[in-house]
């Protein structure tokens, strides 16, 4: 059963040690201290997550050099390019030129990490190869580079190698002033940020769809930012957060897309073949009429298919609930199973007394697999301690099968999803380099091995798709584990996880041993914090920019540097408390990268534009998030932003289309005025009609109520529109505003207007006028103008992006 | 109040490029009703999973590249030399009818070298001409954000790598009867004889849309914001066009995978409210029985382009209908031991429509399937002074093609040709 404790391993111990220790401070000193080593001794071109501290002079001083180093030469050059290959476990290893990466150490290594690679660079640069700078032979492609050119001479690239060389030889050079200037201001200067009223309403509809109570916005009131923690920690705990939270994993894992039916992709007619069909022999006989049995029956299959779809975000949502290290996704030692997924299983009377209800399809406990049989027993699983090896999401078979492998890919599509989704590399990404991969494969006998090419990504790829060796099956349908007849393959490098290889007393639980290794890296804490920040914008973090030309460089440089320091500052706390995921959450809402609403100067240079161009959230809803706003706001979902309209309000089906639309098309544009107009037809007149203690849209105003007839009625009218903007927009406007004297005209144009056209109906059309709790009448046209000023609202930016 | 609309229109500004943040432009128009895009339109296939294009464009008898047919057995057609599969076919269309149908018109560029053989990175590359960058947009986003982006589907895509470059937004519409859905937005459920507000309701609503968005123009916002609520209101505004759409959607859902998209462009190109579509057709990726995967698809491919080009010509679009046919990657000129055929890095791309000169077949590869070098200016294989024709080639002559290699979106993505490197006349 699963393990409280994260792993007993020294080196993790001492990093979660050095962690909990960081997690006793404030986020903002955190931030300032992490970003004081990052940014201003190591990157010094960049400030601290909007903190304003003066760098250390003494350490600006002696660092001078370094911080050259790494603004040039280390981000423009070497991490872009040489570190690909020039590391522990990379193709070139065994040269003069061994890097570190600072993203897989601790932050407070990040300055010796630096200065020993700043080191193996001077002593390349001093090395001379036909009275050239080494360094500068080789990444032009001379003396048989195994990168080959990786820069043209003259290429900026180049130049700011040339100019590392010149000062490598001439270290009496005076240092570069300009190295360690720090920008005119914080990052977020000039940035208006919402106020805590504000960002309150914006994480409660992000977070559980709801919008935030009465007694939460007097706690606000009254403690300021000071209780948005606490209030942030119990929206968390609501059942709407964990929807929330599977949705938005499925997003990153995409789990749900299993192609075909899931009682036989994901449970093997090998290993499962007497229990994964229970639900043909289900009794059923208790119902009399013949269709109505075989309705149960449909509904019974899809149950089953769906919780089995479900298992791998019930996991997430299980670790989370309960609050458990979320270091659990690649390592917990169980998964989540329902009543019907566990028949499917075989273990449903094994478990059947701890279900609080054995009759919910959806009720999902943890569970511990025993080793595999098979129908034959050369595919019984080997298992040194008799059960299934769980390693969190990674082992499913839901993710096995999400990514399944081929003869010929060698579970090379698992080892890169596992890359992306635990470690936040795009393996792909390290060759997208222009080669000719039709030569190599000609001229080398395994490519994979010994075309640097090749190698690049196969040295870190292969070791990791040899760790799911045992899942060497096709036709998922038959079988997903399976050890291979002949053995591993040879021709790849050996199973292990970057550097190391695996022990063989480790191989019949290798993912498990991944999983473990997996936590140890520094990168899965900022992969995690990634995620959390995907869940709340959906995007991803910034890269660093490629084009060392583009004028803009130096803008986007910045921009991701800071984004960055954020990641690795959210990320330490989030080891810091046990990897709480809702502590990541929570440091990312308070963070400026979340609060950002706009600009307070209205001149602004466009490299300052280039700066701030991904900041802020403005994220368009998707169909799920804009159905629960909806509901928040009007009391009930519209419930047409379902299947085909989902996907064409730029949903996604997991399978074939796997990323969100983030901008409105003509089509999306389209249904947003029907959803204004639908919405509001359906709510208005119903509002009206109720009571005016249970009116959520208009608690004030007599529906009759007509403009212009008195100053008083005129007053009214103008509250109401503020109670409008604040509920539907989640807008302060005062009564005399610019935003709510638009609304009034547009509220009183369309009843002059009626007045003018005459011979209009004393009601609403009869499709706005359904399901009214009492009647209401329409005798001036303000209950149609009140619907018109409700459509205005819901075809807004503030109602249709969070 | 229409009058009264078209003054808030003018008012905010719309009808021309909205100011964003690093050059982006989605236009609202300044009209209630947009005029109409007329061509001409776009429509990239990609055969999803990488090809084999000794099994169709370009032939190899020798050597063991290919186990369905002998060098003898090639088939030409004017200039092209293709590989028989009638005899291979179980569905769809064979090279014979294909090239006899449409022989005249097509251009075969063979021996283009993708580089790298991944599909994700080769995807990106043959998308958008740029290997090394997440940021390009494809061909298809880019001449729909150059020359219709006030189209409400200005950029249709049905699968594929599909970046915009945030130029653009990107339109999907899965399913026919979606066109349906979203071609009377003021109408209770789409009938436009039932709108939700009168006209003069509507009107003031509109107005006052656009009474916003100029006020909110004119405020500080961050660039995220301004691109959002201008590409928002456009998106809106832009999306009344899609009315047009309605008479064009055929009853009957076709049946075949390409022919379901194809409807959809096809309709949405005849009403004027779309410039270019991605289309997709999946499942090449044949590691294991290669010649089976293949003589299934390739004869399914073929069929849909036949469709769609029938299709254009019984709705008059033909002449205006450009069309782009291309895969991620090539096969290997081996087979594997599950008799499939791994990812190769060389490959091919066919073109055909106006301005394209057909009956053409430009580049090659040698008889163990490498790209021979391609003189850019003669158009001749040169082995030793010529250059690698690579995905950025083929989509600086496209962007030249289509007139918008200068437009400042263009711009924006350079592609880094050298100009003697441009292909010289490849349109004919």
């Amino acid at each position: 059963m699963p393990d409280d404790k994260v792993p007993d391993d020294d080196e993790t111990q001492e990093w979660v040690e050095h962690t909990m220790r960081m997690a006793s401070i404030p986020m903002k000193t955190l931030c300032q201290m992490v970003c004081s080593i990052l940014l201003v001794v190591a990157l010094p071109n960049a400030c601290c997550c909007g903190g304003e501290e003066e760098p250390c002079p003494a350490v600006q001083r002696s660092t001078n050099a370094l911080a050259w180093f790494t603004k040039e030469v280390w981000i423009k050059v070497a991490q872009a390019e040489c570190l690909k290959c020039h590391k522990q476990g990379g193709e070139a290893d065994q040269t003069r030129l061994v890097l570190s990466d600072p993203a897989t150490s601790p932050s407070s290594e990040f300055q010796n990490v630096l200065q020993q690679n700043r080191e193996a660079f001077t002593t390349l640069a001093l090395e001379k190869a036909d009275d050239q700078s080494l360094l500068l032979v080789k990444v032009t492609g001379g003396l048989s580079h195994g990168g080959q050119t990786v820069y043209l001479s003259g290429s900026t690239g180049y130049r700011i190698l040339e100019e590392f060389v010149r000062r490598a030889n001439s270290p009496d050079l005076p240092d570069d002033a300009t190295a360690t200037e720090q920008p005119a201001g914080s990052f977020f200067d000039g940035v208006r940020m919402l106020d805590d009223r504000q960002l309150l309403r914006k994480a409660s509809l992000s977070l559980a769809g709801r919008l935030p109570t009465n007694r939460e916005l007097e706690r606000i009131a009254a403690g300021g930012q000071t209780v948005i923690p606490e209030i942030l920690d119990q929206i968390m705990r609501e059942e709407a957060f964990y929807e929330r939270l599977r949705e938005a994993f499925n997003d990153i894992f995409l789990t749900l897309g299993i192609d075909g039916n899931p009682d036989q992709t994901v449970l093997s007619y090998e290993h499962f073949e007497k229990t994964r069909g229970w639900y043909q022999q289900f009794d059923l006989s208790h119902i009399a009429d013949e269709k109505a049995r075989l309705q149960a029956g449909y509904k019974l299959a899809n149950e089953y298919r769906k919780a089995l779809l479900d298992e791998p975000m019930q996991l997430v949502d299980y670790i989370v609930r309960n609050n458990r290290p979320f270091t659990e996704i690649i390592t917990a030692d169980y998964i989540m199973v329902s009543p019907y997924s566990a028949r499917g299983y075989g273990v449903y009377e094994e478990l059947r007394d701890k279900f609080r209800n054995a009759d919910d399809p959806f009720e999902f406990l943890p569970v511990r697999l025993k080793a595999l049989i098979g129908r034959n027993a050369s595919e019984n699983q080997e298992s040194a301690s008799g059960f299934y090896p769980h390693a969190g999401l990674l082992s499913t078979f839901q993710y096995l099968s999400r990514y399944p492998t081929t003869e010929t890919n060698r579970n090379r599509l698992r080892a890169r999803m596992y890359y992306q989704h635990f470690l936040g590399v795009d393996v792909l990404e390290l060759a997208a380099r222009g080669s000719d991969a039709a030569a190599v494969t000609e001229k080398y006998e395994i490519p994979t091995m010994q075309a640097s090419e090749c190698v690049v990504c196969h040295k870190t790829l292969d070791p990791v798709a040899g760790l799911f060796q045992d899942y060497w099956r096709f036709d998922t349908n038959f079988s997903i584990y399976g050890r291979r007849k002949d053995g591993w393959f040879t021709d790849m490098f050996p199973a292990g996880f970057e550097s190391e290889q695996i022990p063989a007393a480790e191989r019949w639980r290798a993912l498990q041993w991944l999983g473990e290794k997996t936590i140890q890296d520094p990168r899965f804490a900022k992969t995690m914090a990634g995620h959390a920040y995907f869940v709340l914008t959906g995007r991803r973090p910034l890269s660093p920019p490629k084009d060392l030309d583009d004028p803009f460089y130096a803008a986007k440089q910045r921009a991701c540097q800071e984004q960055q320091c954020q990641v690795d500052t959210i990320a330490e706390r989030f080891a810091a408390t046990g990897f709480d995921f809702r502590q990541l959450i929570s440091d990312w809402v308070q963070s400026d990268f979340y609060r950002a609403d706009g600009l307070t100067m209205t001149e602004t240079s466009t490299e300052r534009l280039a700066e701030l161009e991904e900041t802020g959230v403005v994220r368009l809803l998707s169909p799920e998030q804009l159905e629960r706003k909806i509901a928040a706001v009007f009391g009930q979902r519209w419930d047409r932003l379902t299947e085909q309209t989902a996907m064409l309000y730029g949903g996604i089906d997991s399978m074939e289309v796997t990323e969100r639309a983030t901008d409105p098309s003509g089509a999306m544009g389209s249904i947003q005025r029907t959803m204004a107009n639908d919405v509001a037809c359906r709510n208005v007149a119903l509002d009206f009609s109720r009571p005016k203690d249970r009116r959520v849209l208009f608690p004030d105003i007599d529906p009759e109520l007509q403009p212009g007839v008195s100053a008083e009625s005129d007053a009214r009218i103008r509250r109401a529109i503020v109670h409008l903007h604040q509920r539907v927009l989640g807008r302060s406007d005062s009564e005399d505003s610019e935003e709510v004297q638009r609304t009034y005209q547009l509220f009183s144009s369309v009843i002059a207007d009626a007045i003018v056209r005459g011979q209009v109906e004393p009601q609403e059309n009869w499709h706005c006028r359904q399901g009214l709790e009492s009647p209401v009448t329409d005798q001036h046209y303000t209950v149609r103008a009140w619907r018109a000023v409700v459509t205005y609202l819901l075809r807004q930016h503030e109602f249709l992006y969070e | 109040m229409r009058r009264d609309f078209l003054k808030w229109c003018t008012m905010a500004g719309l009808g021309l490029a909205a100011p964003m943040a690093m050059g982006t432009a989605q236009q609202a128009h300044a009209s209630a009703e947009l005029p109409p895009y007329e061509g001409p339109y776009y429509i990239v296939i990609n055969a999803s999973g990488g090809w084999d294009t000794t099994c169709l464009m370009d032939p190899k008898g020798v050597g063991g590249i290919n186990r369905l047919y002998q060098e003898a057995d090639i088939l030409t057609d004017g200039n092209h030399r293709f590989a028989p599969t009638a005899k291979h076919k179980q569905e769809g269309l064979s090279n014979e009818d294909f090239y006899a149908r449409f022989g005249r018109e097509l251009l075969v560029l063979n021996g283009l070298d993708y580089s790298v053989n991944n599909h994700s990175p080769c995807s990106r590359y043959m998308a958008t001409g740029k290997l090394d960058s997440l940021a390009y947009p494809t061909f298809a986003a880019l001449v729909a954000a150059c020359q219709g982006p006030a189209c409400p589907l200005s950029f249709l895509t049905f699968g594929n790598y599909s970046a915009t470059g945030n130029l653009v937004a990107m339109s999907r519409v899965p399913y026919l009867p979606s066109l349906q859905r979203i071609a009377n937005a003021d109408a209770i459920e789409g009938n436009a004889a039932a709108p939700y507000h009168e006209d003069f309701a509507q009107s003031r609503i509109d107005a006052a849309l656009a009474e916003r968005r100029s006020a909110r123009a004119s405020q500080p916002l961050l660039p995220r914001s301004q691109r959002a609520e201008s590409m928002l209101y456009a998106a809106q505004v832009n999306s009344k066009a899609l009315s047009r759409v309605t008479p064009f959607i055929p009853k009957e859902i076709p049946r075949q995978r390409l022919a379901q998209q194809a409807e959809i462009a096809l309709a949405s190109f005849k009403a004027g409210v779309c410039v270019s579509a991605n289309l997709s057709i999946g499942q090449f990726d044949s590691h294991a029985n290669n010649d089976a995967d293949q003589m299934k698809l390739i004869p399914e491919l073929l069929e849909g382009i036949a469709g769609i080009l029938q299709r254009a010509e019984e709705i008059s679009i033909r002449e205006k209908l450009v069309v782009i046919i291309q895969s991620e990657m090539g096969r290997t000129p081996d087979y594997n031991q599950g008799n499939g055929k791994d990812h190769w890095s060389i490959g091919s791309v066919m073109f055909l429509g106006p301005g394209i000169r057909g009956n053409r077949v430009i580049g090659a590869t040698d008889a163990r399937q490498f790209a021979v070098p391609l003189n850019p200016v003669s158009l001749q294989c040169e082995s030793e002074t010529g250059i690698r024709v690579r995905p950025e080639h083929i989509h600086e002559a496209l962007r030249t093609f289509a007139g918008i290699h200068e437009h400042p979106h263009s711009q924006k993505f350079p592609l880094g040709i050298k100009k003697e490197e441009q292909l010289q006349g490849l349109w004919g």
